[in-house]
């Protein structure tokens, strides 16, 4: 006992200093600025009104040098909001929600598996063993070609999902919002492994008839990232547009792409891609500024293609038996944790307090001049964002961000849970997780999120968006009907 | 499932599945009754004949809908069999589902009934054939394969594992099938639990009414010595009141169904060479929920040789003296906790009564069946015989005789002679 009771007063000591020294550097300006704008009051109190006046009179200013230094004030004043990148602003989104009709169970899925690789029953177990440890629920949904036996993979059904997806998830927008189609400048949908002529952007302008000078986009190849990179394009957009609408589009169109081999590696996505996706309504009009659910802070993007072993860790091809699929390698994990660590690096010094960056710093000159074996200082994200979203690439993705980040599991619980409801559904994840936090009724005004994707290439991608209004419950979304019974417990794993 | 020589017949065959809408909760198990394993070799094959009308414009999606919905209150049919370690199978409620088929004629529904006519046998290929095993863990116990004609009538065929259930509960499933597309919300309770009878009876031998298969293992079907075929005819209205007033014996009326089985029973006795003294008889229930395996199940011993008898004096038998077995049955397989594989149906020569069966209530937005056929598979060598409802507007009834392939002409000739049967 005596002993456990210096341990603790001891930790409580350092924790109070340590929000002492976060308080400190923090605001670290203010503690600088009063004692100065004390002292300077303090002194002219002292000289006196009358000693004041004096010293304006002596310094023998006229009329023309006064009218030139206000030109000059207004001049930097005017460059300086002229030159102001214009605020990006989430007016609202709309995820896709599959209907019942789509479901998958665990068990079906097998007994598909076993029939369909009736020649290999070693992979059958091996799918088996991963959608147990996978961390997905009984209820994730897959496209109607893929549920026959063997699946149908034709154009048309795929176009058919993307219909049903795309317009789905537009259609609920359009709802929410209130917008007109005709009001919309940008357009910008991405699909990695779905390409088809003419693209899906223009199945979208075809469909809702947008206007003819509309800036349309279509982003395929760019993998589960991709949504981050939408939005960085919108952005960019809409810093050359003014007063003007962008309409994002983000899913993944499972039909095509369903492995039909039984190479192992390449197995690995069937059991995890699910059924997805979601429309964004991005402004940057003024009169959009109340009614708007999000403002879009930063966009980080880091790219680790340069690498070779980073270029083919995802990696579609053939297998022995000419059957497409996606390759994923083995050291997938490490190579994301890698680009995690470059996207750190750039976004740190964006979004953490400088008590933290202090704190990295000098661990880091520490490093490298005095002692390399100093533990390298991760610095506590917490303190930079309330909410985390953290793309549902898979459980080991989540436990690998969970550890690096020193994350609590509130913090990607949202990303457990739609991953669990929705299963992998690529660039839409981190819509339906955001869509999570705001079904809890988490979402307060003024709280930070930070979105982090990652995607073949290989990419890291951040978003930092601050909250702008609080959204209150109930909400109208995918979650509005299971909510009550989330969050679960997730075994580790499930027993088929 | 479809033979070389029905393609082209049935053709564009696709597979898939339709589960529950709503996942179960977990670690949900159903055990089935002794009465239950008892039958667990038998597969009743249903098909229903609809028009055109019950099901134009509906996609494949629209179609599974309702079935999505329905399933979510048959967790025991959306299950899969496991073995306890003691060998009993038990179902595990794991949300698997059912197997949906769906398949092209190349005929009209009317060409098609015509045909049937001449060849019952034809109509397997409605049905989905398979058995449970050799993985019962990955077999589905129920099929539905839904068969566009060229006319655009629609068959819906029923495959439905006897260990879940009799006729009557497949009807009651089906019907309320009907019910979810009209937009009711069918409202059945749950049960997971069968009840069995309490205790061992001491050492009784196996009842009359079964016989022992197997031991078949996981390939729950039983090897049949003969081949067996199944031939189908209708008695109208008119033709079964002639035949009741021709059987019917002083101040005794027979019910349509013990008439048919007594007319039956001796004709098959003519064409056989050792004549089939005991038979058995399946029959509801007083108090039938359709759930579960329910029916009656007793046998007649007649003294005399049948082929003089008087067909009353054979009805007379099978409405007085018949003797039940449901707890002899039981108790068979309890002595060795359910491992055992025994057959009922074809056992004996055995008549089932299936008169009461409500097949042509199964409504399809509006639309009634316009001819049901049911048939099992899995029937022993000495043969079965259903009696079911005809189509309401005849009024009759529908007799499927199940017996081996060589004793089919003689008895079809048989019933043409002597009682004008067709």
């Amino acid at each position: 006992m005596p002993q456990a009771l210096p341990n603790f007063s001891s930790s409580v000591k350092l924790k109070y200093v340590k929000l002492g020294y976060q308080y400190l550097v923090d605001h670290i300006l203010t503690f600088l600025l009063i004692p100065t704008m004390v002292g300077i009051s303090v002194q002219i109190i002292l000289l006196g009104p009358e000693e004041m006046l004096k010293i304006w009179r002596s310094l023998d200013i006229d009329l023309v040098q006064i009218l030139c230094s206000s030109f000059l004030i207004i001049l930097i004043c005017t460059l300086y909001f002229m030159s102001k990148p214009r605020s990006v602003y989430l007016v609202d989104y709309a995820c896709y929600k599959p209907p019942i009709t789509y479901r998958v169970s665990f068990s079906t899925f097998m007994e598909h598996s076993r029939l369909n690789l009736k020649d290999n029953l070693k992979s059958v177990d091996f799918q088996m063993r991963i959608l147990e440890r996978s961390g997905l629920g009984e209820e994730t949904c897959l496209p109607p070609a893929i549920h026959y036996i063997p699946p149908t993979p034709t154009m048309e059904a795929a176009r058919g999902e993307a219909e049903e997806v795309i317009f789905s998830a537009i259609d609920s927008l359009m709802q929410k919002t209130g917008i007109k189609v005709k009001d919309i400048d940008i357009l910008i949908v991405n699909c990695s492994l779905f390409s088809p002529t003419p693209s899906l952007s223009a199945m979208v302008v075809n469909k809702y008839k947008l206007r003819s000078n509309i800036k349309s986009y279509n982003l395929s190849g760019m993998g589960c990232s991709a949504g981050l990179i939408s939005m960085d394009l919108a952005r960019d957009l809409l810093q050359a547009h003014p007063n003007s609408y962008a309409l994002v589009v983000s899913t993944e169109i499972i039909t095509p792409n369903y492995y039909k081999g039984s190479e192992r590696a390449m197995l690995l996505p069937n059991c995890l891609f699910r059924m997805g996706g979601a429309a964004i309504l991005l402004s940057n009009k003024s009169r959009d500024k109340h009614r708007a659910k999000y403002r879009l802070v930063h966009v980080v993007r880091t790219h680790k293609g340069s690498d070779d072993k980073a270029y083919k860790c995802v990696y579609e091809q053939e297998d022995s038996q000419g059957k497409v699929g996606i390759n994923l390698s083995k050291d997938l994990m490490v190579i994301a944790g890698e680009a995690l660590k470059s996207n750190i690096t750039t976004i740190g010094p964006l979004v953490l307090p400088a008590s933290e960056q202090l704190l990295f710093l000098i661990t880091l000159i520490g490093r490298k001049i005095f002692n390399p074996k100093w533990k390298p200082y991760i610095p506590d994200f917490k303190q930079a964002f309330e909410h985390f979203c953290i793309h549902a690439g898979g459980r080991a993705v989540i436990d690998e961000l969970q550890k690096n980040l020193q994350l609590s599991s509130e913090h990607v619980e949202a990303s457990r849970m739609t991953l669990h409801r929705f299963g992998n559904t690529s660039s839409s994840s981190l819509w339906y997780e955001l869509s999570y936090i705001e079904a809890k009724g988490r979402m307060k005004k003024g709280d930070r999120v930070w979105q982090i994707a990652f995607g073949s290439g290989f990419k890291c991608n951040s978003a930092v968006w601050k909250c702008n209004r609080t959204i209150k419950t109930p909400t109208d979304g995918p979650w509005q009907d299971c909510i009550d019974r989330y969050p679960v417990h997730i075994p580790e794993i499930v027993k088929l | 499932m479809v033979s070389s020589m029905a393609e082209g017949l049935i053709y564009d065959v696709k597979l898939s599945s339709v589960g529950p809408g709503n996942a179960i909760e977990p670690d949900m198990v159903h055990e089935p009754s002794d009465m239950d394993l008892a039958m667990k070799l038998h597969y009743l094959k249903g098909i229903y004949y609809f028009g055109k009308q019950a099901f134009e414009g509906l996609t494949t999606i629209n179609i599974k809908e309702p079935l999505f919905i329905l399933l979510n209150d048959f967790p025991v049919i959306c299950g899969r069999f496991r073995r306890a370690e003691s060998g009993r199978p038990y179902i595990k409620c794991n949300d698997c589902g059912v197997r949906f088929l769906e398949a092209k004629c190349e005929k009209t529904m009317d060409e098609w009934l015509e045909m049937i006519k001449e060849n019952a046998s034809l109509e397997k290929y409605l049905t989905p054939n398979q058995i449970i095993g050799p993985e019962i863990a990955f077999s589905p116990t129920v099929l539905l394969q839904y068969t566009k004609f060229k006319c655009g009538g629609m068959s819906v065929g029923l495959s439905w594992a006897h260990v879940l259930g009799d006729a009557f509960s497949a009807a009651e499933f089906l019907n309320l099938l009907g019910k979810v597309v009209a937009g009711e919300k069918p409202n059945r309770p749950i049960k997971t639990k069968s009840t069995n009878s309490e205790s061992l009876l001491k050492d009784m031998e196996d009842p009359l009414s079964v016989k022992r298969a197997g031991p078949v293992g996981d390939n729950w079907i039983t090897v049949n010595n003969s081949k067996m075929e199944a031939f189908s005819f209708s008695v109208n209205a008119a033709q079964l009141s002639h035949l009741q007033s021709k059987i019917s014996s002083n101040a005794t009326d027979f019910s349509p169904f013990e008439a048919i089985s007594a007319v039956i029973w001796q004709c098959v006795a003519k064409i056989r060479e050792s004549e089939p003294k005991v038979v058995t008889i399946c029959k509801m229930m007083e108090q039938n929920k359709a759930d579960g395996n329910n029916q009656l199940m007793s046998v007649v011993k007649a003294a005399y040789p049948i082929v003089e008898a008087n067909p009353s004096e054979l009805a007379e038998l099978m409405k007085n003296s018949a003797f039940d077995q449901r707890e002899k049955i039981e108790n068979a397989i309890k002595k060795d906790n359910g491992v055992s594989d025994l057959i009922v149906y074809g056992a004996n020569l055995t008549f089932v009564n299936l008169e009461e069966a409500k097949f042509y209530e199964f409504d399809y937005r509006g639309e009634k069946p316009v001819y049901v056929s049911y048939r099992v598979d899995g029937v022993g060598d000495e043969g079965a015989v259903f009696v079911l409802p005809g189509p309401p507007k005849n009024g009759g009834m529908t007799v499927m005789a199940i017996l081996p392939e060589n004793e089919v002409t003689e008895l079809k000739l048989e019933l043409k002679t002597e009682w004008f049967m067709d």
